[in-house]
């Protein structure tokens, strides 16, 4: 499904932030990715939606090669990948409702169904009956809420949550992961990028570790190796 | 539809701004349209009247007239030469003065206008203006046109009257033409910078729907919709001043043209004067919006 292979990614000043990472990911996987800030754990997100070209290596996403991809086919990756992003980028004059609408209309889902569908995809993440809130008047965990609802409207293959817990409590926490753990036992494949030592404790999938650009352990590789 | 309505709400002067310069030139598109169409029609109708007239001695023979219309026809730059006698200068006199029984009794220095006080006349229709002199060069040498007391044939041809109004033509045609090109690109102007302006501040918002997904196209489309609503309404009002400015100067107009024009002016014209508008409308806007938004693509490669 996914497949990084020996990929850097490097800024002209210098500054290494992926340094030969490698690691596939297959579909209905739940990975998570750890590591300190500035890790790398962002910057795996960005280039997998192509927001970041990588310096070197071959990302693949859905057979497609990243590296060789027209301009006209980002679009159509970007919507094979939902995602949460760490400041949420929830249209601050728009409701949620309309948020959600806006994923819907560009995936080209039928204008008849979107209603009825962003009053399910609250319903599923818990905020039944905030359509018409705007982001402002929600809480923190809301607006988490509201995000990947966001990112899973157009029902996308794979979900990438950057933070998902980041600045909430410990308890709403622990939801917010039941949810993703929901949408991937719904077959959706999820890869949670976190620093947030709760979910790390919770975590009984696969777990690829990240320190200073590079991979420092994949508890999957480990099984494999032990298995071996 | 409704992000564009919305933007429009959000930002009224710049709607209204982009509403008033469109309104503007189509409203000059109008008025030339029409004014080009009435001065067109007005030198059609000077090019289709006979042009000269010469007028005939009393005593004159029939041989003599069919005499002078054979040389006419066999002149270069003739296109019909028609005898007009007496009587049927007064039918076309009855005519022109519309059967007014106090112009038809007019007591002249000659008397009560009858056919006899009247000329008989050969009246000339020529190819174009530039026949004229020569023609008047065939009359002048005829025996049968009659002289004035100055010894001068009488001979009427407006030539500097057709000419002059072809000059004054041209001159409102090209006029016309630069002021709405002018016009037009200030229009094209004044909305691609405030569709740009509308793109550029909400490029925070533009960034986050290119990284879910949407193409570019879904991104404009609302600021073309937007561009496009300004057109069809700038057209509309354009229109709507244009027929009131028509409907106003109607009384001024009737009595000098009505001649050559139907006073007030058919609703069918005006109808398809509004459909050429809103066309021109959707064009400046569509040029427009295509600017602002091959500026956005070129700037977010």
């Amino acid at each position: 499904m996914i497949e990084f292979a020996h990929v850097t990614k490097s800024y002209p000043n210098g500054d290494v932030v992926l340094d030969d990472v490698t690691f596939t990911v297959s579909a209905g996987d739940f990975l998570v990715i750890t590591g300190k800030s500035g890790a790398g754990k962002t910057t795996i997100g960005r280039l997998l939606i192509h927001d970041l070209v990588p310096t070197k290596g071959k990302i693949i996403v859905d057979g497609e090669d990243l590296s060789k991809i027209k301009s006209k086919n980002i679009p159509a990756i970007r919507r094979k990948i939902g995602f949460v992003f760490q400041d949420f980028k929830i249209i601050p004059d728009k409701t949620i409702g309309e948020n959600i609408t806006l994923v819907l209309q560009i995936a080209g889902y039928d204008p008849n169904k979107i209603k009825d569908k962003v009053k399910h995809l609250l319903d599923m993440v818990g905020i039944k009956g905030k359509a018409d809130l705007f982001p402002g008047q929600l809480a923190g965990g809301e607006i988490q809420r509201a995000a990947i609802a966001r990112a899973i409207a157009a029902d996308p293959p794979v979900l990438f949550a950057d933070e998902p817990t980041g600045n909430l409590d410990k308890e709403t926490s622990i939801e917010i992961y039941n949810l993703l753990k929901k949408i991937n036992d719904d077959g959706t494949t999820v890869i949670m990028a976190t620093h947030d030592v709760t979910l790390i404790e919770l975590n009984n999938s696969r777990h690829l570790h990240l320190e200073k650009g590079k991979i420092i352990s994949d508890e999957e590789k480990k099984k494999h190796k032990t298995e071996k | 539809m409704n992000t564009a309505l919305k933007n429009i709400r959000r930002s009224p002067y710049q709607a209204l701004a982009a509403v008033f310069i469109v309104t503007l030139t189509l409203y000059i598109v109008g008025i030339f349209s029409l004014v080009t169409t009435a001065s067109h029609s007005i030198l059609l109708s000077f090019e289709t009247k006979p042009q000269l007239i010469a007028y005939l001695k009393d005593g004159h023979t029939t041989d003599q007239v069919a005499g002078l219309i054979s040389t006419l026809n066999s002149t270069q730059g003739v296109k019909e030469a028609t005898y007009v006698s007496k009587q049927e200068a007064l039918e076309l006199y009855k005519k022109s003065v519309g059967n007014d029984p106090v112009l038809l009794g007019t007591v002249t220095d000659w008397g009560i206008v009858t056919a006899d006080i009247l000329p008989a006349s050969v009246e000339i229709t020529a190819n174009s203006p530039q026949s004229f002199s020569n023609i008047a060069t065939v009359l002048e040498g005829s025996d049968i046109v009659s002289t004035t007391p100055q010894g001068k044939k009488e001979i009427d041809y407006p030539q500097d009257v057709i000419l002059e109004l072809t000059r004054w033509t041209n001159a409102i045609r090209m006029a016309g033409l630069v002021l709405v090109i002018a016009l037009a690109f200030v229009s094209v102007l004044t909305i691609m910078i405030i569709i740009s302006m509308k793109i550029s501040s909400r490029r925070v918002e533009i960034g986050t729907l290119k990284l879910l997904g949407a193409r570019n196209f879904f991104i404009i489309k609302p600021y073309l919709q937007e561009s496009i609503i300004y057109g069809v309404i700038g057209a509309i009002f354009g229109w709507l001043f244009t027929y009131i400015s028509v409907l106003y100067s109607t009384p001024f107009l009737a009595p000098r043209l009505g001649s050559i024009f139907t006073f007030p002016i058919p609703i069918e014209i005006m109808l398809l004067l509004l459909g050429g508008m809103v066309i021109f409308g959707l064009i400046l806007s569509f040029l427009s919006s295509l600017f602002a938004a091959a500026r956005f693509v070129n700037r977010s490669k």
